[in-house]
C-alpha cells in the first residue's frame, strides 16, 4: 500500500463519522496584521488532529478561536453543530462542550487541586459536591496523581500541574479537547508524563486538537497532521504521508529544521 | 542624622529579637552570646550604635514614665470621665441599649471567628519569651522611673531651699514599688520555667492554639476587673457629680456586662466551630455576612436611638411606598432580564438613570416635591437596571436580581424610615452618642459599607462596558480629588439643602454616607491594583471551563485580587479608623474631641488635657496595632495558596 493510499484510507475511515469542528474561511486580524487567512478544515468526531508549524504561523490563534478565547472576524466556525456567533448562550454551550489545556497550565492558585477540578462541574453542570469530588478523584487517578488532591497548585511540579489542568478540563466531560502547546513550558523530564496522559486520552476516543512541537507524539497518535504557516493551512495528511513524503516545499523545510 | 542611626539600630535590635524566635523555615537560632556578637557588636561602629540606640530607648522610656507618673498628672480626670470618653452624654438609664448593641456585635464577631478563623498555633517557647520580655520591660520601667516626690502632711510637694522638689531616695523608691517588682519577677520566673521545660529539641515545637491564648488573655483581663483594685470612678449624671473611690474594684455595672461580653464571644465562637463542620455552613456564612452588613446600622439607629414611630405615617406612606418600589421595580427588572429585550433594556436603564439624577437637581431647585426616599430608590433602581443585562438568562438568574432588588428596597426603606424618626431617648445634646462609641460605630459602618461599594466600583472601573467604566472612573477621580473634610462638610451642610421641608437626614447619617462614599473610592483603587495583578491566563482558564462572567469574578478573580491587596486594604481600614477624628470638625463629639475639649472644660478638671489625649492615643494604637498584626497573620496564611 502506497503512502497516498494510506492517506485515502485514513480519510475513508473518518469519512462516515460526524463533523465535530468545521472551520470555513476563518479570518482573524490583529489590527492590520492578518493572523488567519481563510483557514478551512473539518475535524471529525473521535479524530486526533495535530497542528504544527513554525512560531507565528497562527496555530495557537486558530485553536483559541474555536472556543472563542479569540474572536474571528471572517468565516464560520461550527462546533458540534453549534455555530460560534456573538450570542452568549452559544458561546457558553460550546465552552462547556470543549475543554482546553494551556501552555502555562493556568490553574487557579488559590484553590486546592480538588477545588480546581470540581469548580466547573459544581457551578456549571450543577452536580452535587460529593459526586463532583468522586469524579475528580477518579480523574486524578487517571492522570496518575491521586495523592495530590488536597495540595495547592504551587506545591506541584510543572508536569503534575499540567496533568491537573487536563483533569480539570476532563471534569466537564467535554466532547472535544483542545491542547495549546501543552508541553512547551515543561522541563524535558516532565514532558513524557504529560504526553503519556494525552496518548491514553487519544486512545479513549475523544476528539482532540493538539498544537504541539512534539513530532514523536504526532507520529504515534495523530490521525491527521495539519501544517500551518503564515496563517494558512499548507498541508494536511496522515503521519505517514507527512513525515515521509510531504508534497509542499515549506513542509519539507520545516521538517528539516525540526527533526 | 545621628538620631536616625540610633533609631534604626534599636529597630534592628527589635527586629532581631522577633526573628530570633525562629520560624520552621529558619536555621536553628544561635546561642544568645554568639547572636549578640554577630548582630549587635560585630565591629566597634556597630557596638557604639547599639549602645547609643539602647541609651536613646531608655531615655525615651524614662521620659514617658516620668510623664505618666508625674505628681502633676491628674489621672482622676480620665478615670472619672470614662463614661464620657466611651459614650459622652448617652443617658445612664439607657446603658442597657449600649450593652445590647455591643453584645450583638461581639456575638457576631465570635460567630464569624468560629466559622472562619484558623489562627494556627504559637509555640510555648515563644509565649515564654513574651512573658520574660514583658517581665524584663516591667523591671526596667521600675528601675528607670525617677523616685517619687515626697509629699508633706498637707498633701503638697515639699521643696528644698533652692526650689527643687524633694524626692525619696532610690532605695526607698525601689521598696515602694515592691508590688511591681513582684509582678516582674513572677513574669520572669514563669517565662523562664516554661523556657527551660520546652528547650530540648523534642519539645521545642510544641504549640498551643492562638485561639486559646486569646481567650485566656481576655479571660484574665476581665477577671482582673473583679479582683484588682482599679478604683471606682464615675460621673453620676443624676447628681451631676464625680465619684472617685480608689482602691475598690471596678463598678458592678461595668464588670458584669464585660463578663457577659466574654461569655457571648466564647459561646458564639463555639457555635461557629460547631457549624464549621456541619451541613449548614453555607447558610450560616451567608447569614452572618448579611448580619454584618445590616446590623451596625440597625443597632445604631434602632437599638440605641429607640425611634418613636408614627404608625399612622408608616401605614399611610412608608409601607405603600416601599411596597410600590419593591414590587413595581421588581416587575420592571423581571422585564429587563427577558432574553429578547435587546437594546430596549439599555435604553430603559439610561432613561431611568437620567430621570433619577434629574430628581436630585429638581429637588435642589424645588421644582417639584419628591421624598428623598423616592429619589434614592429611583437612583438604586436605575443602577439595578444597568446591571440587568448580566442577569439575562434562566429563570433562577432573573429571580436572583429581582429578589436582590426587593431585599435592598426593604432594607433602604426600613433604615430611611428609622433614621428620619425622632428618638425617644432623652438626649442632652443634638447627637445621641459620642466618645469611643461614636468612633467605633462610624469606623465599623464606614468600613463595612464601603467595602462592597469599593469592590463594585473597582469591578466597574475594569468592566468592559463603557458606561460602568465611565461612571466608576469619574466617581473615583472626583472623590479622590477632594479632601475628606470637604466631603464631610458637604454632606453635613449641603445635603440637607437638597431635602424638601420636613424631611431631614440625621446629620450623622449624612456624614456616614459621605464618609462611606469617600472611603469606597480609595478602597476601589486598592482593589483595582489587585484586579490588575490577575493574569490573562486566569480569565481564559475560567472562560474555557465554562464559568459565567459573574462566577469568574466571584470564584477566580476577586479572591485572588483581594488577597493581593490585603496590605493596602488594611492600610485603608486603619486610616479610616484614625480619620474618624475629623468628625470633630463638623461638630460631632468623637473620642478625641471628648479628651481634647470636653474634659478640660469641666470645672473640676479645668485645662487637664494631656492625660486624656495620652489615653486616646493608646487606645487608637491598641486597635490599629491589633488590626495590623492580624492582617500580617492573614497574609502569611493566605500566602499558602500562592506560587
Amino acid at each position: 500500500m502506497s503512502i497516498d493510499d494510506a492517506t485515502t484510507a485514513a480519510n475513508d475511515r473518518l469519512a462516515d463519522r460526524d463533523d465535530m469542528i468545521v472551520c470555513v474561511d476563518v479570518d482573524k486580524f490583529y489590527g492590520d496584521f492578518q493572523a488567519l487567512k481563510g483557514v478551512t478544515a473539518t475535524i471529525k468526531e473521535g479524530e486526533v488532529a495535530v497542528v504544527c508549524g513554525p512560531s507565528g504561523s497562527g496555530k495557537s490563534t486558530w485553536i483559541r478561536c474555536i472556543n472563542r478565547l479569540e474572536v474571528h472576524q471572517g468565516g464560520d466556525i461550527v462546533v458540534d453543530g453549534i455555530e460560534l456567533t456573538n450570542d452568549l448562550r452559544n458561546i457558553e454551550k460550546i465552552r462547556s462542550e470543549v475543554g482546553m489545556v494551556f501552555q502555562q497550565f493556568n490553574l487557579f492558585p488559590h484553590l486546592t487541586v480538588l477545588d480546581n477540578i470540581t469548580l466547573a462541574p459544581i457551578w456549571v453542570r450543577k452536580k452535587p459536591r460529593a459526586e463532583a469530588e468522586g469524579m475528580a478523584r477518579a480523574l486524578l487517578d487517571r492522570v496518575g496523581i491521586p495523592e495530590q488532591a488536597e495540595k495547592f497548585p504551587g506545591q506541584l511540579s510543572g508536569g503534575q500541574q499540567q496533568r491537573v489542568a487536563i483533569a480539570r478540563s476532563l471534569a466537564m466531560e467535554p466532547r472535544v479537547m483542545l491542547f495549546d502547546e501543552p508541553t512547551s513550558a515543561l522541563d524535558p523530564e516532565m514532558i513524557k508524563e504529560v504526553l503519556d496522559v494525552m496518548k491514553e486520552l487519544a486512545r479513549s476516543g475523544i476528539t482532540m486538537m493538539v498544537v504541539t512541537h512534539e513530532m514523536g507524539f504526532a507520529r504515534e497518535v495523530a490521525d491527521r497532521i495539519m501544517f500551518m504557516e503564515g496563517g494558512e493551512i499548507v498541508e494536511v495528511g496522515t503521519p505517514e504521508h507527512f513525515f515521509t513524503n510531504p508534497t509542499e516545499d515549506r513542509t519539507k523545510l520545516f521538517l528539516s529544521q525540526i527533526l | 542624622m545621628q538620631d536616625a542611626n540610633q533609631v534604626s539600630a534599636s529597630e534592628e535590635f527589635q527586629r532581631g529579637l522577633e526573628e530570633g524566635q525562629g520560624s520552621p523555615h529558619e536555621a536553628p537560632s544561635l546561642p544568645v552570646g554568639q547572636w549578640l556578637r554577630k548582630n549587635l557588636f560585630s565591629n566597634w561602629a556597630n557596638g557604639i550604635l547599639t549602645l547609643l540606640g539602647a541609651l536613646a530607648a531608655v531615655v525615651a522610656l524614662r521620659g514617658v514614665l516620668n510623664f505618666v507618673f508625674s505628681e502633676n498628672r491628674q489621672w482622676d480626670a480620665v478615670r472619672t470621665n470614662l463614661r464620657a470618653l466611651m459614650t459622652l452624654s448617652y443617658p445612664e438609664s439607657q446603658y442597657i441599649r449600649v450593652w445590647v448593641a455591643l453584645g450583638f456585635v461581639v456575638g457576631l464577631a465570635g460567630l464569624s471567628a468560629g466559622i472562619w478563623a484558623n489562627w494556627g498555633g504559637v509555640s510555648v517557647r515563644r509565649i515564654s519569651t513574651w512573658l520574660m520580655g514583658t517581665g524584663a520591660l516591667l523591671a526596667l520601667c521600675v528601675i528607670v522611673r525617677e523616685p517619687s516626690v515626697i509629699l508633706g502632711s498637707d498633701g503638697k510637694v515639699i521643696r528644698t531651699v533652692d526650689g527643687s522638689l524633694r524626692r525619696e531616695s532610690f532605695m526607698d523608691a525601689m521598696a515602694d514599688r515592691s508590688t511591681w517588682w513582684l509582678a516582674a519577677v513572677l513574669l520572669l520566673a514563669v517565662g523562664a520555667a516554661l523556657w527551660s521545660r520546652f528547650s530540648d529539641p523534642a519539645r521545642r515545637r510544641i504549640e498551643v492554639s492562638v485561639t486559646s491564648v486569646v481567650f485566656v488573655g481576655l479571660g484574665l483581663a476581665i477577671l482582673s476587673l473583679w479582683i484588682a483594685p482599679y478604683g471606682h470612678y464615675a460621673y453620676i449624671s443624676a447628681t451631676k457629680s464625680y465619684v472617685a473611690e480608689s482602691g475598690r474594684t471596678v463598678a458592678f455595672s461595668t464588670k458584669m456586662p464585660w463578663t457577659v461580653m466574654l461569655i457571648l464571644l466564647s459561646g458564639f465562637f463555639f457555635v461557629g466551630r460547631f457549624f464549621q463542620r456541619g451541613r449548614y455552613l453555607g447558610l450560616v456564612k451567608g447569614s452572618s455576612n448579611v448580619l454584618w452588613l445590616i446590623s451596625p446600622l440597625t443597632l445604631f439607629w434602632v437599638v440605641l436611638r429607640d425611634p418613636a414611630l408614627d404608625y399612622g405615617h408608616v401605614i399611610s406612606t412608608d409601607l405603600p411606598m416601599g411596597l410600590a418600589f419593591g414590587l413595581l421595580g421588581g416587575a420592571l427588572l423581571w422585564g429587563l432580564t427577558r432574553s429578547d429585550i435587546g437594546e430596549a433594556g439599555r435604553i430603559t436603564a439610561t432613561v431611568l438613570l437620567v430621570f433619577a439624577v434629574f430628581n436630585w437637581v429638581a429637588a435642589f431647585f424645588g421644582w417639584y416635591p419628591m421624598l428623598q426616599k423616592a429619589r434614592i430608590s429611583f437612583l438604586l433602581l436605575a443602577l439595578a437596571a444597568l446591571l440587568a443585562p448580566n442577569f439575562i438568562g434562566e429563570v433562577a438568574k432573573r429571580r436572583q436580581l429581582v429578589l436582590g432588588w426587593v431585599g435592598v428596597t426593604a432594607l433602604v426603606h426600613y433604615l430611611a424610615t428609622m433614621i428620619n424618626t425622632p428618638s425617644t431617648v432623652e438626649l442632652q445634646s443634638t447627637e445621641f452618642l459620642g466618645g469611643l462609641g461614636l468612633t467605633l460605630f462610624v469606623a465599623l459602618i464606614v468600613v463595612l459599607l464601603s467595602f462592597p461599594l469599593g469592590v463594585l466600583l473597582a469591578l466597574g472601573r475594569t468592566s468592559k462596558f463603557p458606561i460602568f467604566r465611565m461612571l466608576s472612573t469619574s466617581y473615583i477621580e472626583v472623590i479622590r480629588g477632594v479632601p475628606l473634610i470637604s466631603v464631610l462638610i458637604f454632606f453635613s451642610v449641603m445635603v440637607p439643602l437638597f431635602l424638601p421641608d420636613g424631611m431631614e437626614l440625621a446629620e450623622l447619617a449624612a456624614v456616614l454616607t459621605g464618609y462611606t462614599l469617600f472611603s469606597a473610592a480609595y478602597l476601589a483603587e486598592n482593589v483595582r491594583g489587585g484586579l490588575q495583578s490577575i493574569t490573562k491566563g486566569q480569565y481564559e482558564a475560567a472562560d474555557a471551563i465554562g464559568l459565567t462572567s459573574a462566577q469568574r469574578t466571584g470564584f477566580i478573580v476577586l479572591p485572588q485580587a483581594l488577597t493581593v491587596s490585603i496590605p493596602q486594604l488594611v492600610g485603608q481600614v486603619i486610616s479610616t479608623f484614625k480619620e474618624t477624628s475629623l468628625l470633630a470638625i463638623i461638630g460631632l463629639f468623637d473620642f478625641l474631641r471628648v479628651a481634647n475639649s470636653v474634659i478640660p472644660a469641666q470645672s473640676e478638671f479645668m485645662g487637664v488635657k494631656r492625660e486624656g489625649i495620652l489615653l486616646v492615643a493608646m487606645i487608637y494604637f491598641f486597635f490599629n496595632f491589633t488590626i495590623s498584626k492580624y492582617s500580617q497573620r492573614l497574609e502569611r496564611r493566605v500566602g499558602l495558596g500562592e506560587r
